[in-house]
């Protein structure tokens, strides 16, 4: 297509939405699938704490390899083709710009998803390179990062052939996004996950740089810009002031970017001094991105329902709360208690199934039936869903949380024995069990719709195509172009 | 708009959301200075500005310096200890008792808790071998002059340590006492016997 044809005619959304079809079934279908991998992955994780001997016998599911297995099976496999797929959306949108390259996205997907396979597989035969957030072997990081380049192409040029030229808050953090993936991929694997691997503590300390980059920065930016536009159109009130997003933009990636280094870690003090004043300062994103939300949100008459607005309002709380967590345990004093608890597990899953997960559901109900063209095939179902979902992360989180602060105060007891500390968090990681087998049944209902709706519509083909064959000869050739056209 | 997701529609021509525009509000900047400028003092106060040397939970090389051992006494003894171990400690041990048929004991020895140092700085500098009463045991080894590869300053302050360490309870030796007999006996001289030894001034 060429991009400069048509530039002052509108472009209906029915046009940019079908030209965005068949990239984001492929996206939400492979991120549904993994997500509930990983979560099923996480349970086998979460089950070990009770029953030490649960399937110990398997040197594949044992629980150093089913961990992190679960962790990246959800961020890679979830989180990121999720999050593509909806900014690939925004983008087409807020550019009135069908997507330029569709095709790009649909191989990138699968490319992305065979990634995805080869690093989890990896890691459960232990090929794992050991560096948190970043275990996937070679081979996998090495698709992944082409994958991700052929969607930021597709998504780059939707943005830079943009019909509407004005900027929309969500553009600033969508498209730094776009940049900041391949930039922090790139440095990370080829410093840790080549053979040229830096000596000493500067390992972990490019290990921690990055995974805060990922799991905070990335998910924050993808997140909030997601927010940022499905909040005011639900609403239908304006987001809330452009100075307060154009600050917590500058705030979250200036100084988000240098977070996460340990309060102790056994590196030269200045760096996780440097890193706690900078996750200080993150406070001031946090609170801008408070503000927006409840400006725009109240007073909007928009109740909720149990719908897209519920998804992504309980996602945003779940932003602010998991990044208050995050600043606490950077900071001095709590982060003595904190530390080597499961506090900064339950942040982190906090940030990726509470505030991502719920923000990208929320956004994914409300991009299908507009991208499809019909209503859900079950939206009570949907509405389970973010019942689930919600309870699920309380149950799952909280409890982990209370669990971390009173697990750090007996490790900080002398009196009481290591083994002591940790049997005390047993009875909140029972909860939390519980809460994993919730997300994890919504999960699967999220899955149950994206594959009955794309069914439907491969169904839907099929007939028109055996409709086409059956017709007279002029007006299938007819029928074909329409289709060709659409 | 509901929330109703039965009733998500799929318009013609939906609007796209809008933004008021308005410029930074000024409290938000000064909360963030005043964050900035008390977390700017945390990082004065806690990060040394860069120093490789740092670790937590130390706060400055200052606080560091504290810790160290002070010229001196304690000095001396830190640097002999390090001296002593990386060199004599091998063969006479850590503790200073010696091995069987290796070395003889340097605790309690009556030729290390000597009045003078003269007799005792020959052997590292000079070597010993033949017969030799240690504490009563007969010794017939040689060993090599191990201490002639070290400076005056660390060969000094191992003496000492030997001197004052395990129950030994003899005086200090100073650098130059070793740099003088260092260079009256001149470089590579032949090893010592007891009579040599013993016709020495003590």
């Amino acid at each position: 297509m060429n991009p400069n044809e048509n530039t002052f005619v509108a472009c209906g959304s029915s046009k940019i939405d079908a030209s965005l079809r068949v990239p984001l079934l492929a996206l939400f279908g492979g991120a549904a699938v993994w997500l509930i991998v990983g979560l099923v992955l996480g349970l086998i994780a979460g089950i070990k704490f009770h029953a030490p001997e649960f399937l110990s016998t398997i040197p594949m599911l044992t629980y150093g390899r089913v961990a992190p297995a679960a962790n990246d099976a959800v961020l890679y496999g979830f989180c990121i083709p999720a999050g593509l797929g909806v900014m690939l959306w925004v983008l087409a949108r807020l550019s009135q710009m069908p997507l330029v390259l569709p095709m790009v996205p649909v191989v990138a997907a699968n490319l992305w998803n065979i990634g995805v396979l080869i690093g989890t597989g990896g890691i459960l035969i232990g090929e794992s390179t050991g560096h948190p957030w970043l275990e996937y072997p070679r081979a996998a990081a090495v698709i992944l990062f082409a994958a991700f380049l052929l969607i930021a192409v597709s998504a780059a040029g939707t943005f830079g052939w943009r019909r509407e030229r004005a900027l929309y808050p969500s553009h600033w953090f969508l498209f730094a996004a776009l940049l900041w993936f391949p930039w922090i991929y790139s440095t990370a694997s080829l410093l840790l996950n080549t053979v040229w691997l830096p000596r000493g503590v500067v390992q972990p300390v490019i290990g921690w740089w990055f995974a805060n980059n990922l799991v905070f920065v990335w998910l924050a930016l993808v997140g909030i810009g997601t927010a940022f536009y499905f909040l005011p159109k639900i609403s239908g009130k304006p987001l809330a002031g452009s100075g307060y997003a154009l600050f917590a933009f500058l705030t979250l990636v200036f100084f988000g970017a240098w977070c996460g280094i340990p309060a102790s870690a056994p590196v030269p003090a200045w760096l996780p001094t440097a890193s706690a004043f900078a996750a200080l300062l993150t406070i001031i994103p946090i609170l801008a991105i408070a503000i927006i939300t409840i400006k725009t949100v109240f007073g909007s008459g928009v109740s909720c329902q149990g719908g897209p607005f519920c998804f992504i309002k309980f996602g945003v709380v779940c932003f602010v709360l998991s990044g208050l967590m995050y600043v606490a345990s950077a900071c001095p004093q709590s982060s003595r208690v904190l530390e080597f608890t499961w506090f900064g597990f339950a942040q982190t899953q906090l940030q990726l199934l509470g505030f991502f997960a719920l923000i990208i559901f929320g956004a994914a109900y409300e991009i299908l039936p507009k991208i499809m063209g019909g209503a859900l095939p079950f939206p009570k179902l949907a509405k389970l869903h973010f019942f689930l979902t919600a309870g699920g992360v309380l149950l799952f989180v909280i409890p982990l949380a209370i669990a971390g602060v009173e697990q750090g105060k007996a490790l900080m007891n002398p009196a009481i024995a290591f083994a002591d500390a940790n049997g005390v968090t047993l009875k909140f990681l029972r909860i939390s069990t519980t809460g994993q087998l919730l997300i994890l049944l919504g999960a699967l209902l999220f899955a149950l719709n994206i594959f009955v709706m794309t069914m439907k519509w491969q169904l839907a083909l099929v007939k028109s195509l055996i409709a086409a064959v059956k017709a007279p000869l002029p007006e299938a050739t007819a029928q074909r172009d329409q289709e060709v056209k659409v | 708009m509901s929330d109703d997701i039965s009733k998500r529609c799929c318009l013609a021509n939906e609007s796209e959301p809008t933004v008021t525009r308005s410029t930074v509000p000024m409290w938000i900047i000064v909360v963030t200075l005043v964050l900035l400028f008390f977390g700017g003092l945390y990082f004065d106060s806690h990060g040394d500005w860069g120093n490789q040397k740092l670790y937590k939970p130390f706060t400055s090389a200052e606080q560091l310096e504290t810790f160290q051992p002070k010229s001196g006494a304690a000095a001396v003894m830190a640097q002999g200890r390090a001296s002593y171990e990386t060199v004599c400690g091998i063969c006479h041990g850590s503790d200073g008792m010696g091995k069987p048929g290796q070395a003889p004991a340097l605790a309690g020895s009556e030729w290390v808790t000597t009045k003078g140092v003269n007799r005792l700085a020959h052997i590292p500098l000079a070597g010993i071998s033949g017969p030799l009463q240690v504490k009563g045991q007969n010794w017939n080894l040689a060993m090599a002059a191990m201490g002639a590869a070290l400076p005056d300053e660390n060969l000094a302050a191992a003496l000492t340590y030997i001197r004052s360490s395990w129950g030994n309870q003899a005086g200090e030796v100073t650098a130059d006492e070793v740099r003088n007999i260092r260079a009256a006996i001149g470089n590579s001289p032949p090893m010592l016997s007891r009579e040599q030894l013993l016709a020495l001034p003590e």
